[in-house]
């Protein structure tokens, strides 16, 4: 199992205010699983891709990833798991602005460790399966939106990390560049990866396996999507 | 050591992104560090200029000199039996003062030199062959004066460098002949060129070394007529000990020695180079080190400069650093990047400062009669600094980038 959380518990304090943000989140998500979350603004499902993603740890409960119990895990340790096992994709791209596109996909793979001659393969090879073979020296400014958001897949998946985690991935596209990730998102499924993507457009979920709703911190529903 | 050869590229990169900026930012460093260079090698030329003076003068050597009088203090002096400054104070010197190696009279004036239809104003002075082993007193042609011209008295000159240049041009000196006010010498040596004395030591008048006509004592006495029947017989005797350690005391005995020979007329002075030498290298030092911490402050002001530029740089990139931490960037990773962009920043300070620095202590021994020495440690030394302001200064806004948490900055816009 890739991701087992029990009863999952995350508070938030503002202005001295405790804002419960999830209040008891069950899941299971086995490898190789293309996962949408939804929900409405403020249902929580950012927070918990938070904690997916290892970026936040939670108020009480559970997580283990991989069968490690990551609430234990202090910085660094949690800064090799983003590196080696998660990928990350922004609503907002979230590239380097002064680098190339593939000095932004080097970047997970500079801090593995991995030195110059081997990165820039690698990275190569990311951005060719994404289709930007031909804009690696180009920078972000010089992309359009839907080639953004290709970098940043390329990015997410260079160090072969097995899970993708999506936040909004097509907020910012229009519907054509939107269906081409998703697309790179199919592909990525059909290869092995698992994925999850949070969204609050049905189209987008429309296009995974299995469908979660939340809503107000819990899960309310949770099904196979089948067709 | 690929991470340190990445983030260095990674600065530099970024620092080229914003140039006027960088550059800015580190002016303080820049001015910080070429002001550390110019002022050490302001010392540093200085201390040479003042060591090579006293080196002149012996440091172990005691100066006794003939107090410049009127002709009324002289009259007053002679009343009251003293003789002055003479030969027999010398041999008294050398026998009853512990640890003097030799001693040597000597006598001046300043008198008319002339060979052909050239013609200069030389000071003359009446030497005791002995002066060379006292006094660092090396010929560059010929030879110095002998005993046995000395004995016997003969008509005899070795001339100053620049005396010589100015009496035979490019011409060779050694064995024409050169005529003292109205008395024909031979010149027999050519001195070396000596450092210049541009300002007085204690009591000894500032005079230019090159410019002296050295003619044997005995000869002088016998040929060189006295303007006032009262002058002493001799100006002045250098006193050679054995080693510095003995100036103090022999000092002390010389003067009570020379006290009760002269009747406790104060007609004479002491000098003791080494004395002054000491007092002035005391001097400099302080006087350096006022410079230094003028200099030091400077570079922290420019190192605040940096900690301010680089705490902004963290505000602007904050998104970029969570971007960084998401992807798998440790802590320690953010620190190191913006630790190396600050000592980028300041060795890029302190290399221009440096070549600044160093042009400026040349500029200054041009322009100036300061003579200036660039020296490899003040280079280093700056250099050296500038680094530890990067560190030191670049470390808080480090803290602060590595310390942020990334949720947060990555949505930050």
């Amino acid at each position: 199992m890739l991701i087992d959380i029990q009863n999952l518990v995350k508070d938030y304090q503002m202005d001295s205010l405790d804002v419960a943000a999830l209040r008891g989140i069950n899941l299971q998500v086995q490898k190789n699983e293309f996962v949408a979350i939804m929900g409405p603004s403020g249902s929580g499902k950012s927070t918990l891709m938070n904690i997916l993603g290892c970026l936040d740890n939670p108020t009480s409960g559970v997580y283990r990833f991989n069968n490690t119990d990551v609430t234990g895990l202090n910085d660094d340790e949690l800064s090799d798991i983003r590196n080696k096992h998660i990928g990350f994709i922004f609503q907002s791209f979230n590239l380097l602005k002064r680098m190339s596109a593939l000095e932004n996909v080097e970047l997970p793979l500079m801090y593995a460790g991995i030195d110059k001659a081997k990165r820039m393969a690698m990275s190569k090879q990311a951005l060719e399966k994404v289709g930007l073979a031909d804009r690696m020296k180009h920078r972000p400014s010089e992309l359009s939106g839907g080639q953004r958001q290709r970098v940043a897949i390329a990015r997410a998946l260079v160090n072969n990390p097995g899970m993708i985690l999506a936040d909004e991935p097509t907020g910012a596209l229009d519907t054509t560049s939107s269906m081409e990730i998703m697309e790179v998102f199919k592909q990525l499924h059909s290869e092995g990866n698992t994925i999850i993507v949070i969204t609050h457009e049905r189209e987008i979920a429309a296009c995974c396996k299995r469908i979660i709703l939340i809503r107000d911190g819990l899960i309310t529903s949770d099904t196979p999507n089948l067709n | 050591m690929q991470q340190i050869k990445d983030n260095i590229t990674k600065a530099i990169l970024s620092l080229i992104d914003h140039k006027f900026r960088s550059f800015l930012t580190i002016l303080g460093i820049i001015f910080g560090t070429a002001s550390v260079i110019a002022m050490i090698s302001i010392g540093e030329g200085t201390k040479k200029q003042a060591i090579a003076k006293y080196q002149d003068l012996g440091v172990s050597n005691i100066i006794i000199r003939d107090k410049d009088m009127t002709d009324a203090e002289l009259q007053t002096v002679r009343m009251k039996f003293s003789k002055g400054l003479s030969i027999e104070d010398a041999k008294v010197i050398t026998d009853v003062v512990p640890g003097v190696v030799s001693v040597s009279p000597q006598s001046e004036t300043k008198m008319e030199a002339k060979v052909g239809d050239r013609s200069a104003k030389a000071s003359v002075i009446g030497v005791t062959p002995n002066i060379v082993s006292i006094l660092n007193y090396r010929t560059a042609k010929g030879d110095f004066l002998t005993t046995d011209q000395y004995d016997r008295q003969l008509k005899v000159c070795v001339l100053g460098a620049s005396i010589a240049r100015e009496l035979f041009s490019y011409d060779e000196p050694v064995g024409k002949s050169v005529k003292v006010d109205d008395q024909w010498f031979e010149v027999i040596g050519v001195m070396q060129p000596k450092a210049l004395f541009t300002e007085t030591v204690g009591e000894l008048a500032s005079r230019d070394l090159n410019n002296d006509i050295y003619i044997p004592l005995s000869t002088f006495n016998k040929r060189i007529p006295k303007v006032n029947p009262f002058t002493s017989e001799v100006k002045q005797l250098t006193v050679k000990l054995g080693n510095s350690e003995q100036l103090l005391p022999a000092t002390a005995v010389v003067r009570s020695l020379l006290n009760r020979r002269h009747f406790n007329n104060d007609d004479f002075s002491i000098i003791v180079p080494y004395e002054l030498m000491k007092q002035e290298e005391k001097e400099t030092r302080i006087y350096n080190l006022l410079l230094l911490s003028i200099a030091a402050i400077s570079l922290v002001v420019g190192g605040i400069g940096i900690m301010n530029i680089m705490l902004a740089s963290v505000l602007e990139r904050t998104q970029e650093i969570g971007i960084r931490r998401a992807v798998g960037g440790k802590k320690k990773h953010i620190m190191n990047q913006f630790v190396t962009e600050a000592v980028v920043l300041s060795v890029a300070g302190g290399i221009i400062g440096v070549l600044l620095g160093i042009t400026l202590s040349l500029v200054i021994s041009w322009t100036t009669e300061v003579q200036t020495t660039i020296t490899l440690y003040s280079i280093l030394m700056a250099f050296f600094f500038s680094v530890v302001v990067g560190i030191t200064f670049g470390y808080l806004p480090a803290k602060q980038a590595a310390n942020l948490r990334p949720i947060e900055s990555i949505r930050h816009e």
